[in-house]
């Protein structure tokens, strides 16, 4: 199956973007609010599809973190969890989400009081004690989509677990909101995600090309209707037509790097939100990111077979969500690494190892070695926080990522 | 057999805990098996069952293992700590490893055990974060596994009878450390035995820690030992070797530790497991959102649990160690803390790293908590 979702049309990327941008998204939060509909505070990886055919509006905290990191407005929300008697070992985006539940400010405008609470347990421990802190906190109804830690996560009792999971989110959303369940819209949101997906993936192969026509930077910001608004038409309207885009400046043979595209690199992390210019400096550099685990691994469809099926929406959604590349062993992980750096023809890594996320940069040492010791790639590993500033110079990594490029630069010659 | 005398049975424990690998491994050349568990969400009582002896992974100070783990900067000292042990060899009698995630790190930290192959058998428990008839089907079913793979590894088949026997064990343990919880002022034994009783729980076989608690609780009461102008606290600690560290801070500022709160998340005298049904189902009852454990164990009930500890020992203040890097903890101390400001609970929160220096760097602030008490 493969189908655009309006060919007819002629793609206005711009409009269409603004349609699904965050300040978007904050104004039909507002809007849902008037209409009576339930807000949620949803984290990341709950399936969002769900919450869209049932009508309830979800707030990501993770998202208006890395937002408010990306807009340097995060420290105020840092500064009152500091206050509250928070360490600055607890993930920034915890402590920035806190900040935000508490002040209920955004980037936008203030937030309006949530209905409900609910939280994936899959990604990371503090999933579970961040949401459990805002029923403590804020006494709201709370639901837990349970996923055991595992390194197993194609066990098909594991997925039987999580689907019986989706299946108790609904009831949970029946019994505490007048929201019902669809099972007609529930497979219209699968398959309009099964299309964002399925665009979002053509769109990374895009950059199999030599040279790749996608900057990571770009990326970074197109992501985001990955997370917060699959299952709406617009979020699979402008997958296509974001990649209709992407093939024709494939075809022109355009490239981000400027100068051309020097070195094909692997980013591995959350990207730094509060300096992308990192990544613009190695574009301005001739060094072009084409694999990122965090855009090619995180999002999209995770099932084994790459699409959705509408006709079995809790099956499928329970393989997409418990395939957690962090719930794998590390040879496993490193198996993408290897598979990605032959199909992308990649000359180097780069690692960031965030002290905040615990689950990312556990294990990154190991298969920076694995990939050393099959690829012999030069790899350049920087130390920080995905959304805390603190500590973070941007001349310093100017500086280190000169002394990378040099290294691959010298490969190339010899 | 010639009755022990209180101290004698005190210095059994501290050596029971100083002592461990040296009796592990002598287990061991008795032809028995050794598992260690990563924190206190790994029911012991499967373990024991299959004839094996579950050994808590515990930290070791000797600043070389930190160091020797090559673990990232910013991830906890306990996880470097017994990555070094293990790394150094010090862990050689175990059989295998259980890990039960209690937060990022422990759960992670496994990733790189299991590529490095540091023990024969490493596996992480399915621990549902919630407890209702699904999660508790599955993780008894997770446990019904595990006691068949155990039970090949010990030669002993964990069948039904058995498991409600070492239950049982456990049961009376957690029993037995209750007691001595309530009863440690009263028979005057000093913070720092009292650790030791505690930390020889997590590396003793079980029948022996039994018999030293009944030992020991058996004895003639004494006069506790304060002065009545001495301020008590209460210890909340993750880290042992930083606890012992942080009672005799205490002390030297003329201080007093009337209670602790000591755990790897295994203040599991806390919850007795029910003997009712089946034993694997009663067994994830009992752990499930049992184990006091950051998110996944009511705040209000921990909060409530140490200013019941508070009120029963007379401490006037409690004392949060925290290590540094260890967001669980520091987490669930920032949480229980709107608690304690509300319930006009005195309290302070020290994060420091397992090394004395670090804790001695805080003396001024103990030192003024500890005054402002009196
Ligand atoms: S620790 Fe990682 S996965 Fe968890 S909230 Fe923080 S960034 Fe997200
Ligand atoms: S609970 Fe704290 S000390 Fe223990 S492994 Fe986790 S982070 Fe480290």
């Amino acid at each position: 199956m493969e189908e655009s979702p309006s060919k007819e049309q002629t793609p206005d990327l711009k409009s269409m973007l603004k349609k699904l941008s965050a300040g978007a998204s904050y104004r039909r939060m507002l809007a849902a609010r008037e209409q009576g509909k339930p807000i949620c505070v949803a984290s990341a990886a709950v399936p969002v599809e769900v919450l869209y055919a049932m009508d309830v509006y979800p707030v990501f905290p993770e998202s208006l973190a890395a937002i408010a990191a990306g807009i340097r407005k995060a420290e105020e929300f840092f500064e009152a969890a500091r206050e509250k008697g928070f360490s600055n070992s607890v993930c920034s985006y915890t402590r920035c989400g806190l900040g935000i539940a508490w002040t209920q400010k955004s980037a936008f405008g203030p937030i309006p009081e949530p209905d409900l609470f609910i939280t994936d347990v899959s990604v990371c421990c503090l999933h579970v004690t961040w949401w459990a802190y805002l029923e403590d906190h804020f006494k709201k109804p709370t639901f837990y989509m349970d996923m055991p830690a595992t390194d197993d996560p194609w066990d098909p009792d594991y997925v039987a677990y999580y689907e019986e999971q989706i299946r108790a989110m609904v009831r949970f959303i029946e019994e505490n909101t007048s929201s019902r369940l669809s099972m007609e819209k529930l497979k219209e949101a699968v398959r309009n995600s099964d299309l964002a997906g399925l665009y979002w993936k053509k769109i990374l192969e895009l950059r199999q090309d030599r040279p790749s026509p996608v900057s990571f930077r770009s990326l970074a910001g197109e992501i985001l209707p990955l997370v917060t608004a699959l299952g709406d038409k617009d979020c699979a309207d402008f997958y296509w037509a974001l990649y209709e885009s992407y093939k024709q400046q494939a075809s022109q043979g355009y490239c981000p790097a400027q100068g051309g595209e020097r070195f094909r690199l692997i980013w591995n992390g959350i990207p730094i939100w509060h300096h992308l210019q990192v990544i613009t400096y190695f574009e301005e550099k001739g060094a072009n990111f084409v694999w990122e685990p965090y855009t090619a691994l995180s999002w999209g469809n995770k099932t084994p077979s790459g699409r959705l099926d509408a006709e079995n929406p809790f099956h499928t959604l329970a393989e997409k969500y418990t395939n957690v590349l962090t719930n794998m062993p590390l040879e496993r992980r490193f198996g993408y690494f290897d598979q990605a750096i032959r199909d992308y023809k990649v000359d180097g890594l780069v690692m960031f190892s965030n002290r905040s996320c615990r689950p990312q940069s556990i294990g990154q040492d190991e298969v920076v070695e694995m990939v050393r010791d099959a690829h012999g790639l030069p790899v350049l590993i920087f130390e920080g926080d995905q959304a805390d500033a603190e500590g973070f110079s941007m001349q310093e990594a100017k500086t280190r990522i000169d002394g990378f490029l040099e290294v691959l630069e010298g490969r190339k010659r010899s | 057999m010639q009755k022990q005398t209180r101290s004698e049975v005190l210095e059994r424990f501290r050596q029971g805990f100083l002592g461990r690998h040296q009796s592990c491994a002598e287990w061991k050349n008795k032809g028995r098996g050794v598992i260690g568990c990563f924190y206190g969400l790994v029911p012991r009582e499967v373990i024991h069952a299959a004839g094996l002896l579950p050994v808590q992974l515990t930290e070791e100070r000797d600043g070389r293992l930190e160091e020797k783990a090559g673990l990232l900067p910013f991830l906890c000292g306990m996880s470097k700590n017994i990555t070094g042990q293990i790394y150094e060899g010090r862990y050689d009698y175990l059989d295998g490893i259980l890990v039960g995630a209690v937060c990022d790190t422990n759960r992670h930290v496994l990733d790189i055990w299991a590529h490095r192959k540091v023990v024969p058998y490493l596996r992480l428990l399915r621990t549902p974060s919630t407890a209702n008839p699904a999660a508790w089907s599955f993780y008894a079913a997770d446990l019904r596994r595990l006691a068949e793979e155990l039970g090949r590894m010990g030669g002993q088949r964990v069948t039904e009878q058995r498991l409600w026997e070492s239950i049982g064990l456990y049961n009376e343990n957690r029993s037995l450390m209750e007691k001595f919880r309530h009863s440690r002022q009263a028979l005057g034994i000093s913070a720092e035995d009292a650790l030791y009783v505690f930390a020889s729980s997590l590396v003793m076989p079980v029948e022996e820690h039994n018999s030293l608690l009944r030992s020991l609780l058996e004895g003639p009461a004494q006069a506790p030992g304060s002065a009545s102008g001495t301020p008590g606290v209460l210890v909340s600690a993750m880290n042992l070797n930083m606890a012992l560290d942080l009672i005799r801070l205490v002390e030297e500022y003329g201080g007093q530790v009337v209670a602790d709160d000591l755990s790897h998340s295994a203040r599991y005298g806390l919850s007795k497991i029910a003997l009712e049904g089946e034993p694997f189902l009663a067994l994830a009852k009992g752990y499930l959102r049992r184990v006091p454990t950051p998110g996944i164990y009511s705040f209000q009930e921990r909060a409530e649990d140490l200013a019941e500890q508070m009120r029963l020992s007379g401490a006037r203040g409690l004392i949060y160690l925290v290590q540094l890097y260890c967001d669980a903890f520091a987490m669930e101390y920032a949480i229980l803390k709107e608690r304690f400001d509300l319930w006009g609970i005195p309290h302070m929160r020290l994060e420091a790293e397992d090394n004395p220096a670090s804790l001695q760097q805080l003396n001024v602030r103990v030192q003024s908590f500890l005054e402002s008490l009196v």
